[in-house]
């Protein structure tokens, strides 16, 4: 029997009485990375969300890594990273200092902050704040505290927002590098995929999954 | 792993607020202003002001402390940061404790800087029992934060500012009350029942610590 580290049953989330998404089946076994499409609000982000315990289901069951997604979100959360719409950095704190701060709320030795700084090139802003960081700027951080913790899930909730050419790269990267070392990750874009690492795509449509299909090159 | 995440976040509360200056540069001169506007409006009196001090000491931290608590969530919540907190591994008490000790640090600041206006607007003789009144400010300081940290939290989760004053200040009301009687009474010369108002300060710390623990995983969850 395979063991899915994304077990979703019928899962239904629920916005002041209209379903952001609805009746969601969804197995994804270790290692795979899953792209999700859809257009704007066809619930990828809600999938998303739900899945990273951020939003609990409205109705159904669903187990991350063998937990529950309402009974035990923080043993869900402490392996799981998801790189969301906002940066979520406090702007009055340096890179490196929004990386330490997370560092130690995770759990995560702190001295892993400068060495994801550097991977994502912006080891030369390290001590400065992010205030000032542009929106690229940000990404890249994100994606440094993503290395930095080296979830066994990752998340990415249109990743390549607001990217310029070199961080586009660096989200490629961290797909491949990802799934080279068996990591699942979940990707929701109304972009195609870019590279061969994609396993799979999901296709979402008002809320529900609708045809799932295999990556054709 | 708990206290390391207690510490983590009052640190970053602190930095933030230091680097932002928000305190200094907007309630502190909220609070300076109230205190003017009082001693204008009590006149030259001066056993009227001295009566009125504590009062109005407490109150303007109050008012400007509520302003602190919302201000302190807003921010998180503007720029995605609250997901952090909300997503770390950690037991959501420890959160809640973190924020809840910066909180006292920056009202207990403010109160002290408050006093000092007090005293030298209005004559109020504050060190005759400097300990007792440090010691009052710092479980007024601990009540209020300890009430407000939670409270700051619904009006950026349920985006119900509005809420903010109408739950603090009620549930508060027995720290503010136990606190100006205990400034009162100090600024008097005088420690008779200050340790009865001392004590309905810690017990009301405790329990505003304590639940504060218990139900703001409730809160922050979704």
């Amino acid at each position: 029997m395979t063991f899915h580290v994304v077990e979703l049953r019928a899962v239904t989330r629920v916005f002041d009485g209209l379903p952001a998404v609805s009746q969601i089946r969804l197995d994804v076994t270790a290692g795979e990375t899953v792209w999700l499409c859809g257009s704007n609000g066809s619930g990828k982000s809600t999938l998303l969300r739900v899945i990273a315990t951020a939003l609990s289901p409205t109705f159904g069951t669903g187990r991350v890594l063998g937990f529950d997604l309402r009974h035990e979100r923080d043993e869900i959360r402490g392996r799981l990273e998801l790189l969301g719409h906002q940066s979520r950095f406090y702007g009055e704190l340096t890179a490196l200092e929004n990386l330490r701060f997370l560092a130690r709320l995770y759990g995560v030795d702190a001295g892993r902050a400068s060495p994801a700084l550097e991977r994502v090139g912006l080891d030369e802003v390290g001590h400065v704040r992010t205030a000032s960081f542009s929106q690229g700027m940000r990404q890249r951080l994100a994606l440094a505290r993503c290395q930095m913790r080296d979830p066994e899930i990752v998340l990415l909730d249109e990743p390549y927002a607001g990217l310029d050419v070199d961080a586009r790269v660096l989200v490629d990267d961290l797909l491949v590098d990802a799934a080279g070392r068996g990591r699942t990750v979940l990707v929701a874009s109304h972009e195609p995929p870019p590279v061969d690492a994609v396993s799979r795509r999901v296709f979402l449509e008002a809320g529900r999954i609708t045809v799932p299909q295999p990556v054709t090159p | 792993m708990t206290l390391t995440a207690v510490w983590a976040v009052a640190a970053k509360d602190l930095r933030v607020e230091i680097r932002s200056r928000y305190a200094l540069g907007s309630v502190l001169p909220f609070a300076a202003t109230m205190l003017l506007a009082f001693g204008f409006a009590l006149g030259p009196n001066r056993l009227l002001l001295q009566q009125t001090a504590p009062g109005l000491l407490w109150l303007a931290g109050l008012f400007a402390a509520v302003d602190l608590f919302h201000r302190s969530y807003q921010t998180e919540a503007d720029t995605g940061a609250l997901d952090s907190l909300l997503l770390a591994p950690v037991h959501k008490g420890a959160v809640y404790l973190g924020k809840a000790i910066a909180a006292a640090a920056q009202v207990l600041v403010l109160v002290s800087a408050t006093a000092v206006m007090v005293a030298l607007l209005f004559g109020l003789p504050l060190l005759r029992f400097p300990l007792l009144l440090l010691l009052t400010t710092l479980l007024g300081a601990v009540g209020l934060s300890a009430l407000g940290s939670l409270f700051g939290l619904l009006t950026v989760m349920g985006r119900r500012q509005a809420a903010l004053p109408i739950l603090v200040l009620p549930l508060v009301s027995p720290v503010v009350i136990g606190a100006i009687r205990s400034t009162a009474t100090l600024a008097q010369g005088s420690t008779a029942g200050v340790a009865g108002w001392l004590g309905v300060l810690l017990a009301f710390d405790a329990a505003f610590l304590a639940t504060g623990y218990l139900v703001y995983g409730h809160l922050i969850e979704d």
